[in-house]
Order: structure tokens, then C-alpha cells, then sequence
């Protein structure tokens, strides 16, 4: 007796029933949805995705902006009110001249 | 094994053409590599209408990834490898015990083997023994691969593969012995 030899027989290649690739068509056939549905799926999360990041980006530079008008504003003050100080301050000093 | 896989050399143009969505070169895909996939799913469930079911799954699964499919020598390990997986993921779902006495007697008479007893026995030891065994053993002997091969197919080392190998022939052979 020969296991190999054996074995080699017994799990030899069987053909399946007639008309298997009929079988396995009919069920493609049968999911034609599937395929362009995925297609979908994968636009709709590219373009959700693509909104997501424009939205955000949008925000970014909104916000950079905001910050930088921001910042203009507290520097104009600043120099508002330096000049106003500058100015009491030169008043004083004539106010004391007089003296 | 040279000439299993070049039985699946030279079919570029159907697979090329399957990709282009022509069904009919899709077919023919289905037709050259049929027996292939079925018999894996026969010898590891030994029940005909679990392989036909797996196989149509498989041959399913391939029309949705044929773009991924590079050339017919991909073709030919990707179905080995993805019909493997398949029975063994269902088998420890399920723990489908196999054959009814009457299948396996049909497949002894369709072999013509000179002692079908001997066959319908080694048949049900081969479905005794534990998922990844049979795996390997189905796979070496009727896709005639070395361990190097089946490796690459179950994803797992080649040293563990021959062990499985190893053990798998161990217990044939002890109960073929206790039989005679």
C-alpha cells in the first residue's frame, strides 16, 4: 500500500456539476446593483470627505483672518493710546512752564 | 504540479477581456479553473452541494476583485488560496461534519478505484482530521504543490505547514493500519 498513490487517487480533480458557470452568471447577474452602488458609496464618501476638508480649510483661514484683524485693531489702539498719553503728557509739562 | 500550472498558462486574453466586463471571457475562466476550485471545497467538506456552494462564492468573489488580478499565474494562486481560506473559515464556523455514506460511495465508483472500500475509508479519515490539516493534505495531493507552495496559500511557515503535513500522514496511516 502507497498513502501517496492513494491520496492522489482519492483527491483527484472532479468537475462539478454541468453548467456551474451558468450557475455562478445567473448569480452575477442577480447583484448587478452591487457594483455601481459601491461606486456610489465611494463618490458620495469622497465627495463628503472633500466638503469636510474644504469646510475646515475654509474655517483655518477664516479664523487666521479674524485673528489678524484682531491684532491690527489692539495695535491701533495701542498707538491711539500712546499718542492721547504723549499728549497729556506735553500738556503737563507746559502746565509746568507756566509755573 | 508543472503540469497543473501550466494548464493555466496562456489564457491572458480571456482574463483580459474578463476584466473589460466581456462575461463570456469570464466564463471561460470559470470553466478552465472549475475543477479546481470545486474539488478543493469537495475534498474538504466531502459533500457536493457545500463545494458548488463555496465555488460559486469564490468564482463570485473573483468577478468583484478581477481588477486586482495581475496575470493567469495570480489567477491561479489567488483561487487556491482564497477557496483554502473559504473552507476553513466556514468549517470553524459551522464545524460541518461531512459526507453522507451514499456521496462518498458515488465518488469511489466515478474513480475506479481498484479497492473503493480502501478509498471510502480514506476518504472519511481525511475528513476527520483537523481543519488546517486537511487543508494542506488536499492541497499537496491534489493540487500536487510543495510545502514552499502551500505556505504562501495558508499563510503560515514552512516548517509549520510540513508539520501539519507530517502529522496528517502520521494519522492516515495509523488508521489505514488499524483497518487491515
Amino acid at each position: 500500500m502507497n498513502l501517496e498513490n492513494d491520496l492522489r487517487r482519492v483527491l483527484r480533480r472532479e468537475s462539478p456539476p454541468a453548467g456551474f458557470a451558468g450557475r455562478v452568471l445567473e448569480r452575477i447577474e442577480r447583484e448587478p446593483a452591487r457594483k455601481p452602488r459601491a461606486w456610489w458609496h465611494a463618490a458620495a464618501a469622497s465627495v463628503t470627505l472633500a466638503a469636510v476638508l474644504g469646510g475646515y480649510g475654509a474655517y483655518r483661514v477664516a479664523e487666521h483672518r479674524r485673528g489678524e484683524f484682531a491684532k491690527e485693531q489692539v495695535l491701533t489702539a495701542m498707538r491711539i493710546a500712546g499718542e492721547k498719553v504723549k499728549y497729556a503728557q506735553e500738556e503737563v509739562r507746559a502746565i509746568g512752564s507756566h509755573d | 504540479m508543472t503540469a497543473i500550472v501550466a494548464d493555466a498558462v496562456g489564457f491572458s486574453g480571456a482574463l483580459e477581456r474578463a476584466k473589460a466586463g466581456d462575461h463570456d471571457a469570464f466564463a471561460e475562466l470559470i470553466e478552465r479553473h472549475e475543477a479546481m476550485v470545486y474539488s478543493l471545497g469537495y475534498h474538504f467538506f466531502g459533500d457536493r452541494s457545500r463545494a458548488e456552494e463555496v465555488a460559486q462564492d469564490v468564482f463570485l468573489q473573483l468577478y468583484r476583485n478581477l481588477g486586482t488580478i495581475e496575470s493567469d499565474s495570480h489567477l491561479l494562486y489567488w483561487l487556491r488560496q482564497v477557496t483554502t481560506r473559504r473552507c476553513i473559515d466556514s468549517a470553524r464556523r459551522t464545524r460541518l461534519k461531512a459526507v453522507s455514506l451514499e456521496d462518498a460511495g458515488e465518488l469511489s465508483a466515478s474513480t475506479k478505484s481498484p479497492d473503493p472500500f480502501l478509498d471510502r475509508r480514506l476518504r472519511q479519515y481525511i475528513e476527520d482530521l483537523p481543519e488546517m490539516q486537511r487543508a494542506v493534505v488536499t492541497l499537496r495531493y491534489q493540487e500536487d504543490l510543495d510545502p514552499s507552495e502551500i505556505c504562501r496559500i495558508v499563510g503560515m511557515p514552512v516548517n509549520t505547514v510540513k508539520s501539519h503535513l507530517h502529522r496528517a500522514l502520521q494519522a492516515l496511516r495509523r488508521k489505514l493500519e488499524k483497518l487491515s
